[in-house]
């Protein structure tokens, strides 16, 4: 073992941060890319079905607050393509591998939104299971990520509330808004629980990340953690979550559940989900729709600021 | 990277009289609009009052592997923190 | 719901609410539509401040007006000819250029607007005004420097913006044909048209566009609630859920 690899290894076990320029494994590079990348993919590809909405909000207070929340989430997703550049990726690459496939996206983005309800369900349950996630990466070992995490942690804390928000209107509001509002937990109440990803002894990946420290808890201890928050939330709304065997265990002081449908998670994951085409189709023309301004503000650099193209 | 699109590291100051402080990069063609976008990106919550941005290729940093010449060397120099010294009981303002 | 507006200063006020609430609504088209991640951000920002301000805008007539309707009722209730926002605002997003120019043919009349309602007799229209001063100066400075980035870029960009200008500034017209509203609210209206061409000549030349000659349209006032075709579709989507769901509260 090198000088190098050791002051890695000792940064890990003292838990303390590894910094763009410090030494890492390849591998560690490599896996952090990946988990990073998917993140920013997230945050941008996630921005079209709250969007799918915005022109359409029905009130003022509630198009800006959902026009704010999708503006983070732009600036959420540019913070993290800036992490993945300290690792030696540039943005153009990262949207060529999103635009091919080989990097991912949550695949809950895949889902359409259908009714404004929905808006509440996507804070609520997306964001909240979101953030159950962000929160315990504010620990992970790579410094920008880390730092990353807390500054959008902070910033998402209104994500969450504006969704929930969003659900008590509808919950409490006219029979036809509470049938909404149900109809909208129906169908993200599974899709969010699978954010978390596979099983933990299913998860190809998970092992190696836990040892680095890039990953802090296991996807099971996460999607229990949610669990556990986010159905006794459902019974203040009066609604019921579409999964017959919820029920508290005294025993394990944890929500049971039914299993998952993971044939569905991983169809959606390759590709086959309602809206994949979609979402990166959307991607793919704002980009090439614009290629001209971005030429333009390159020729204009050039012309005014003596840059080298 | 995309022709012409060039990264911008971007400092922040919280209040007049506190420094400078690195809190990101972002993207910008050019001097102006890496200041809009940076305003934009980093402090939509009012979080500055004052911003720099300066080309990421302009950063200069101490190579890696000569770390430790650098900064171990003020290691050992104890008598550049005033806690070094002792004052004797009861001299005050020192 | 009775939303005829019978005040006079607020008669004035909403072609102000109104113009900002109908371009926020045509810039919040461009999320995540931007030509790059940072200017979906920038529109986002402007498209927000145009919000706030027309919001800020009704509350103030819903004042005037004795409160009997409510800033959403004004914004969700009224049909086509009860709105009234000049034409500019409302013509779509064809491309990146199209929004640049609306929005800087906009950002210079809208800052000596408010400029000038600095003077206004109503203390909360003056407050309004220093606040929206600083949101436009910055969204002028946006859309006056993708002008130059745009003009003077390359060819394509410049025959796209050069398009874009000589299609609105055929909206130009009746923004300043004052009724006596206008001269009443307005502190020089006149200063108003020579402020606006001054900038605009001054600015097209320096980014190496043209501005043709434009024949005289005749397309009826913006202040009687005409409209270009485009103003039915933005309300008829932005307006569905209140109007499909009258009894919702959301």
């Amino acid at each position: 073992m090198d000088k190098f690899e050791k002051a890695f290894n000792d940064i890990i076990e003292k838990d303390l941060k590894v910094e763009p320029r410090d030494w890492m494994p390849e591998k560690y590079r490599k896996t952090l890319i990946r988990q990073v990348s998917q993140h920013a993919h997230s945050e941008i590809i996630g921005m079209q079905p709250e969007g799918n909405w915005l022109l359409r909000a029905p009130s003022l207070r509630s198009k800006q607050v959902l026009l704010a929340k999708i503006q983070d989430e732009a600036g959420h997703g540019l913070y993290l393509y800036s992490v993945a550049e300290t690792l030696g990726i540039s943005r153009q690459e990262m949207n060529a591998q999103l635009h091919s496939g080989e990097a991912k996206y949550s695949s809950i983005f895949n889902y359409p939104t259908l009714t404004w309800a929905d808006m509440g369900a996507v804070g609520w349950l997306v964001d909240g299971s979101a953030i159950v996630n962000q929160v315990s990466l504010q620990r992970t070992s790579y410094g920008p990520y880390a730092r990353g995490m807390v500054r959008i942690c902070k910033e998402e804390s209104f994500h969450q509330r504006q969704g929930y928000e969003i659900m008590v209107k509808m919950a409490f509001g006219t029979p036809e808004q509470k049938e909404m509002a149900q109809d909208a937990l129906n169908r993200f109440w599974e899709p969010s629980l699978m954010m978390f990803g596979p099983h933990d002894a299913d998860s190809a990946h998970s092992s190696q990340s836990m040892a680095w420290k890039i990953k802090r808890e296991s996807n099971d201890h996460l999607r229990q953690r949610f669990i556990d928050r986010t159905v006794p939330q459902a019974e203040y709304l009066g609604l019921t979550i579409p999964d017959p065997n919820i029920k508290w265990n005294e025993e394990t002081g944890h929500y049971d559940h039914s299993p998952f449908n993971w044939d569905e998670f991983w169809n959606v994951v390759n590709g086959n989900g309602p809206c994949n085409q979609e979402r990166l189709d959307h991607h793919k023309k704002a980009l090439s729709d614009n290629t001209w301004v971005r030429e333009a503000a390159a020729a204009y650099a050039v012309k005014t600021e003596n840059v080298v193209a | 990277m995309e022709s012409g699109d060039k990264v911008w590291e971007v400092f922040i100051q919280k209040k007049p009289g506190l420094a400078f402080k690195h809190v990101g990069s972002c993207h910008a063609y050019d001097k102006k609009m890496a200041i809009q976008n940076a305003r934009d990106l980093y402090t939509r919550r009012g979080e500055g009052r004052a911003l720099w941005v300066v080309p990421a290729d302009a950063i200069v940093a101490v190579p890696l592997d000569d770390s430790e010449a650098f900064f171990d060397p003020g290691d050992d120099k104890v008598y550049r923190h005033a806690t070094f010294y002792k004052t004797p009981d009861g001299v005050k303002y020192l | 719901m009775d939303l005829t507006i019978k005040n006079n200063e607020a008669k004035f006020l909403v072609r102000l609410a109104d113009t900002s609430l109908i371009l926020g609504q045509r810039l919040a088209e461009m999320c995540s539509n931007g030509p790059f991640l940072e200017e979906d951000i920038a529109l986002s920002n402007i498209s927000l401040d145009l919000f706030g301000r027309a919001e800020e805008m009704y509350k103030i007539i819903c004042d005037i007006e004795g409160n009997n309707f409510t800033p959403d009722d004004l914004v969700f209730r009224r049909n086509e000819r009860e709105y009234f926002n000049i034409k500019l605002v409302e013509q779509p997003n064809e491309d990146f250029a199209w929004v640049i120019v609306r929005q800087f043919l906009h950002d210079i009349y809208v800052q000596e607007v408010y400029t000038q309602l600095l003077n206004s007799e109503n203390s909360e229209v003056v407050g309004l005004a220093q606040k929206v001063l600083k949101e436009v100066r910055y969204s002028y400075i946006h859309s006056k420097d993708w002008m130059e980035r745009l003009g003077l870029g390359t060819e394509e960009s410049n025959a796209r913006v050069q398009s874009a200008v000589d299609h609105q500034l055929k909206y130009i017209e009746e923004i300043f044909a004052f009724d006596e509203l206008d001269k009443t609210y307005l502190a020089d209206s006149d200063q108003l048209r020579s402020v606006w061409e001054n900038d605009v000549n001054a600015t097209l030349a320096a980014c190496n566009l043209e501005r043709k000659e434009i024949m005289p349209l005749t397309m009826r006032d913006f202040r009687d609630g005409f409209h270009s075709e485009h103003i039915g579709h933005l309300l008829s989507i932005m307006q569905y859920l209140p109007r499909a769901y009258p009894d919702a509260k959301w």
